[in-house]
Formats: C-alpha cells, structure tokens, sequence
C-alpha cells in the first residue's frame, strides 16, 4: 500500500519535472508580458514619468469612443467570416479526400502548400494578384478593358476587407482539412457504412453520423483560427481599408505614435483585444462542451 | 509551482544586479571626451578595443543597405572597428530601446545602441528624457566639414534639428528637400501644378489623381506642414512655426493651421479613392511609389532631392517622370543626423563611426550610391572635394538645383509637430465635429502631460 503511494508520488513528480521548462517559459515570458499589459494599462509606467495606477482612465478614454467599437466590429466580422468560409470549405475537402479518386496522393499534398507558406507570401502574393496596380488589373489594361490600372474595382484596401478574408482562407483551409481529416481517419468509416445499411439517406449520414463525429476536430482547429484571427496584424495592415482600423493595427498605431502617453491606451487596446477573444473562446468552449454532454460523449 | 516561483525570483534577482553595476571606464571616457581633454589617438584606441559599433537605422532603402554594407563596413574594419549595422522598420524603436534601457539603470557603456539615424522628433525625445551622450559633434576632426559658425545663415540647419537645438549631441549626416515628381505622360506642361490651389484645380478636373502618405508617417507630416504654410492666415508662411509650443501657445497654433487643414479636409473627396468616401492614403512613401509607377496617382510628394534620378536609376519611378516646383516658396529642407545615446555600450567606436560618415570619401560614396545628399557642407571644403562631391550627384531632371534652392523652407518646430499631426489624425482621419481651436488645445494638453 505504502510502496504504491511512494510510487505514485514519484511518479507525479517526474511528470512535473517533465512539464516544468514548458510551465516556466509561459509562466515568465507569456504571463510576465500579460501581468506587465495589464499594469501598464491600468496606468503604470513610471519610465514614461506616468504612474497613475491604478486608474482605469484609459480604458475608459478607449471604451469611450466610438472609433474603438468600429474597431472591434471590423476586427470580429473579418474573423468569423474567414473563419466560416475556411470551416465550409475544410469539411467539403476532408470529406472529398477519404474517398478514392484518381491523383489522391498528388493532391493530398497539393493542398498543404499554403501550410507551409509564411501569412507575409500571402499577403504579398495577393497585393501582387488583386491590387490595383496587381496582375489582374493590369491584364485589364493591357487588353483594353479598362484604361489604366486604377479603374480596376477595388478588392484590397476596403473595409469589406475581401483581401484579408481571402489570405485567412487560403492560409486556413488546409489547417482545418488536415484537422478534420485527422479524426475521420481515427473513427473510420463503418459507422457511415453501417447507417446507410440501415437506411439513412447521404444527408442524414452526413448531419447525423459524420459531422458529430468531427466535431471535435471542427471546434479546436476552428478556436485556432478564430484566434489568430482576431490578434493577427499584418493582413490588416497591409490589405485594410485604414481608419477604422482593427484592433491590433488600432494598439500598434498607439505604440508608434511620437506621444509616448499613448503607449498606455495602445496596452489598454491589447488587453481588450485579449478579454473580447478569451470570452468568445470561453463561451464557445462551454457551449462545445454541453453538447459533448448531451450527446452522451466525455 | 514552489519551483516557478523560485526561477522567476533568480531571473529577477539577476536582473536587478546587472542594472545596478555601472563601467566606471566608459563614464570616465564619456567626461574626459566632452571636457575635450582627450586627444584623437586615445578615442581611437579605446575603439579598437571595443571593436565593434552598433548602428540603428531605417533599413528600408535597399540602396543604403548595400551601402552600408560594402563601404561602410570595410572602412571601419580598417579602423580596427566591426561594424553591426541594425536595420529597424521605424526610427522609433531605437529611441524606445535606448529609453528602456536607460529606465533600467543601463548607463554609458552598458547599453545596446551606439549610433542612431534620426532627426525630428526622435531628436527631440531623446533630448527631453537626457538620453543623449553630450555634445560630441563639434570635437570630431572632421567637423571641419560642418558649418559651425552662428553668424552664417547657412549654420541654422547644423545648429537646430526642426526647431529644436542640436547642442552638438548629433552631426549632420545627410540633407534633404521635399520635392514633388510628376508623371509628364500623363500631366501636360500647362496642367502642372504649382500652388495648392493650382491642385484643387487640377484635381477638379481630374479627380483621384493624387495622393499624400498619410501621417503620422513624417512623409506625411512634412505635406500637412507645407499646405499649412501655404495656408497661413498672416501670410507669414514658415516664421512663425519656428517657435517651440510654449512659445507660441495653442490657441495662436489653431488660428494659424486652421486654413491649411481646411483645404486639405476640402481636397479629400479629390484624392485617390476619395470618390468611396475614405481616400486610400498610403501608409509610407514606398506604398506612394508604387501608386505612382502603376499610373493610380500622378504625382509622388516626399524627401527626394534626388528621388526622380534614384527612381529612373532602380525603375521605381515611371520613364515620364520629372521634379517640378510645388509648393512655390514652401519646399522644406532639413538634414538628418547621427546621434549617440547616453547608454552607448561602445563610446569610442560610436565616435569613431560618426567621424568616418563625415569624411567627404564616404559623404561622395554614400551620394553615388543612394543619391542621399550630403550632410556636410561644400563651401567648406577644398575646390577639388567640392567638385568631387558635385560630380558625384545624380542630378536632376526637370528642373536646375537653383530652381530648389530658391522655394526653400525651414522644418516646423519638433513640439509642434506632434500637435499639427494629432489635429489632422482627429480633424480629417477621424471627421471630428470639434472645431479645430478644441483639437489644437486637448492634442497640445495630452503632449504636455
């Protein structure tokens, strides 16, 4: 009795011991950097010669203005969309691809491609495809469709933000793909089999049988996104449509500003940013796990 | 968890100690060298023995990078000095590290930064928190290049950087002049403008056809200063913008700008992307030469004296295009300099560094190679140097060096620049119904506190 207590207490250390380098790096890097943000915009840095803490002041200068909430509007719409279109698009492929079709293995790699491809090729290769003075409007003008280059309808560099949802898109398809296909391939296809043997009709195998099945792999591919979604800084900058800005280009817009007391509400800016995403993924971790509850899995 | 605690106490622990030390050499040098009782070999010395220098600046030209890297470099390994050439995307962010540093007990010889590139505002930053080394500028040996003397007219942009006084904490390193290039196939001779109403009438006609970097961008900034120039109720142009805010108080600030952030408020529906409703300012001047090599603007604003012969030279500028005069009479010239912060880890080398740029060998390369002009000036030197340096310009296209040097104007005062961009980022960005005297008064509060 003794002896396997001994043992299991040896072996709760070992497992800490083998958790511990992870649990220091984000205990001092990512919580000391979320500890000094939070102080900073509650009014602390006497570096600048500010020390007003703590003092919600810039909180409510922020919350305050209207430009803020455009921001946080912007910042959502482009991350739900992109991460909607990317979730249709993952599932329809991940079901296309544990059928068998001709070239399936040529194609199980073509559609990794983007995975490996940094979000700044991305972004550049769509200034370089869609921007006015991009591929395509530039074949317009030499074809004679238009007169010059900046005739072309504007896709990038508009707050319905196309440019932005489409490098989401293109970098997070195959993300959500490679997820979901990674569980269908763990549950195997007999349960679908079997549902068609007793009579379920393709749209009933597929909301009935198969989408419970991935749900899993749909929530925590789709969490991922969604958050790099709504932190993410460069498509933003670089393919918005400027003021309104999203939030992160809002907070980066603060730090580069010459008034170095504005550093303060570009802190308060992050932590917003970090509150609004750490309560949506909260919600919708909570709303995933009742479901898990009613449909009987734990 | 007990085990956490205890490495985030050693980390701290070790961080304090390091901040606390101080390089008791490094801090004798700095005063030695400032008192001027150092004489040149012993810099020299003490740079060789630090070996190396590191160099923040904006690494956005690739010209200047290759520059700095196939001159620069092999001439200070000639002097016994490596040189680490750090390329940052804003000015800003030397100026934050330096600041930081400083704010954790990193003095003279412990820091990270040696030299930055910088002018304006990042000036007037360091300047106000004490981040600066001293006034090493005039005790280099080649500061006989530089124009020192206070009685010649021709000093002021060596002695005041936007306003500010240079107290010889940085040396002048390159010139520049804000000229306009225009894309002569597609703007007849007649149609080009010279005064800003010159444009609205252009624009008028033409709509969507031009556009500024936005601000803060200082790209942007210098554009917002020139209308405001133009615009000045007094018609007294740039004088009066040569006082710090103090001076001359906010209200006076707002009568003053007012009429130049009008017309640009009014020009908006004009600019590129106007007709949407929100122009499509570019964020900085190489999104502006794209606008304008893709034939979407017609006209390129920013600091490039020699920009149209660099452009044509890179195939960044479209085949047409040319330097023309605009703003009549408000084309601001600045220089931009080195300056060495209070922490510079390598004293010696930084000094030796700012020296070797105000060689006239590296001022004539540094020309050839990026087209920057020259930050020394060239009725100081011999007849020979001087011409040399000359023939090293890649000249100008459209119009003759006289035709700049005749619509020259002086920078705004660094504390009001801050004031005039937070009023144009509220008044035109943002369309803020508050009279502009409002914005003036909270932006120049705000900067104050």
């Amino acid at each position: 009795m003794a002896r396997s207590q001994e043992s299991a207490l040896r072996e709760k250390l070992w497992l800490w011991l083998q958790l511990s380098p992870v649990l220091l790096i984000l205990a001092v890097l990512f919580g000391g950097a979320l500890v000094l943000a939070v102080v900073q915009s509650l009014g602390f840095a006497p570096w600048f010669g500010v020390n007003t803490f703590p003092s919600f002041q810039y909180f409510g200068a922020l919350w305050g203005s209207a430009s803020f909430w455009e921001s946080l509007w912007l910042t959502l719409y482009y991350a739900t969309v992109s991460t909607v279109i990317a979730l249709a698009m993952g599932i329809a492929l991940a079901l296309a691809l544990v059928r068998t079709f001709p070239g399936k293995q040529l194609y199980k790699y073509i559609y990794k491609l983007p995975l490996m491809i940094p979000y700044t090729v991305g972004i550049a290769l769509a200034v370089i495809m869609l921007g006015n003075g991009g591929m395509v409007s530039r074949l317009a003008a030499f074809f004679g469709f238009i007169s010059d280059p900046s005739q072309f309808p504007q896709i990038l560099k508009t707050h319905a933000g196309w440019g932005i949802i489409a490098v989401y898109v293109w970098k997070q398809v195959p993300f959500i793909t490679l997820a979901i296909y990674a569980v269908m391939l763990g549950v195997g296809r007999e349960t679908e089999e079997a549902a068609a043997i007793l009579g379920a009709n393709r749209w009933q195998i597929l909301s009935q049988v198969t989408l419970p099945q991935i749900m899993p792999g749909v929530v925590s591919s789709t969490l991922i996104c969604f958050a790099f979604n709504v932190g993410a800084f460069e498509a933003p900058f670089i393919l918005g449509g400027g003021f309104p800005d999203t939030l992160p280009v809002v907070a980066w817009r603060y730090f580069n500003d010459a008034d170095y007391t504005l550093q303060l509400q570009g802190m308060a800016t992050v932590v917003s940013i970090a509150l609004v995403a750490g309560i949506i993924l909260f919600t919708y971790l909570a709303i995933y796990r009742r479901f898990e509850r009613k449909i009987g899995r734990n | 968890m007990r085990k956490i605690a205890l490495g985030v106490s050693i980390v701290a622990m070790l961080a304090t100690g390091v901040a606390q030390a101080q390089d008791p050499a490094a801090t004798e040098f700095r005063k030695g060298f400032l008192a001027g009782s150092l004489d040149w070999s012993a810099v020299a010395e003490r740079a060789k023995s630090e070996g190396t220098v590191n160099l923040y600046y904006w690494g956005g030209s690739d010209p200047l990078n290759v520059w700095m890297d196939s001159i620069v470099a092999p001439a200070m390994a000639e002097l016994g000095v490596t040189l680490n050439p750090v390329r940052i995307t804003g000015t800003k962010d030397a100026v934050d590290l330096v600041l930081a540093e400083l704010g954790s007990g990193k003095m003279v010889g412990e820091g990270s930064v040696d030299a930055i590139w910088l002018n304006g505002e990042n000036f007037s930053t360091l300047k106000k928190q004490d981040a600066l080394f001293g006034a090493f500028a005039p005790l280099l040996p080649n500061a006989k290049n530089i124009e020192w003397d206070e009685t010649d007219p021709r000093s002021l942009l060596n002695l005041r950087d936007f306003g500010v006084l240079t107290g010889g904490a940085e040396v002048p390193w390159s010139g520049e002049q804000y000229v306009c290039a225009v894309n002569a196939d597609r703007v007849s001779a007649e149609d080009v403008p010279h005064s800003f109403d010159g444009l609205q009438t252009y624009l008028e006609a033409n709509p969507g056809k031009f556009i500024y970097v936005k601000p803060p961008h200082y790209i942007g900034n210098t554009f917002v200063q020139e209308a405001v120039y133009a615009h000045n109720p007094d018609g007294t142009g740039a004088a009066p913008f040569q006082q710090s805010l103090d001076e001359l108080g906010a209200a006076e600030l707002a009568r003053l700008i007012a009429p130049g952030l009008e017309y640009l408020k009014n020009i908006e529906p004009l600019l590129l992307g106007g007709d949407s409703g929100t122009p499509r300012y570019p964020e900085d001047s190489n999104a502006l030469d794209g606008l304008f090599l893709n034939g979407e603007v017609n006209f390129n604003c920013k600091f490039g004296l020699y920009a149209v012969a660099t452009g044509l030279s890179q195939g960044t500028y479209p085949e047409a295009a040319q330097e023309f005069v605009f703003p009549e009479g408000n084309m601001i010239k600045n220089k931009n300099y080195l300056a060495i912060p209070a922490n510079a880890p390598n004293p010696g080398a930084a000094l030796v560094l700012a020296d070797y740029m105000s060689t006239v060998e590296a001022q004539i390369s540094k020309l050839e190679f990026t087209g920057m002009p020259a930050g020394i000036d060239p009725w100081l030197l011999s007849d020979e140097d001087a011409a040399a340096l000359a023939a090293a310009s890649p000249g100008h296209t459209g119009l003759q060096a006289a035709d700049l040097d005749a619509n020259i104007a002086p920078d705004t005062n660094a504390t009001l620049v801050d004031v005039i961009e937070a009023t144009w980022l509220e008044y035109i960005e943002r369309d803020s119904t508050d009279s502009i005297e409002t914005i003036v008064t909270r932006a120049a509060e705000n900067l104050n506190q």
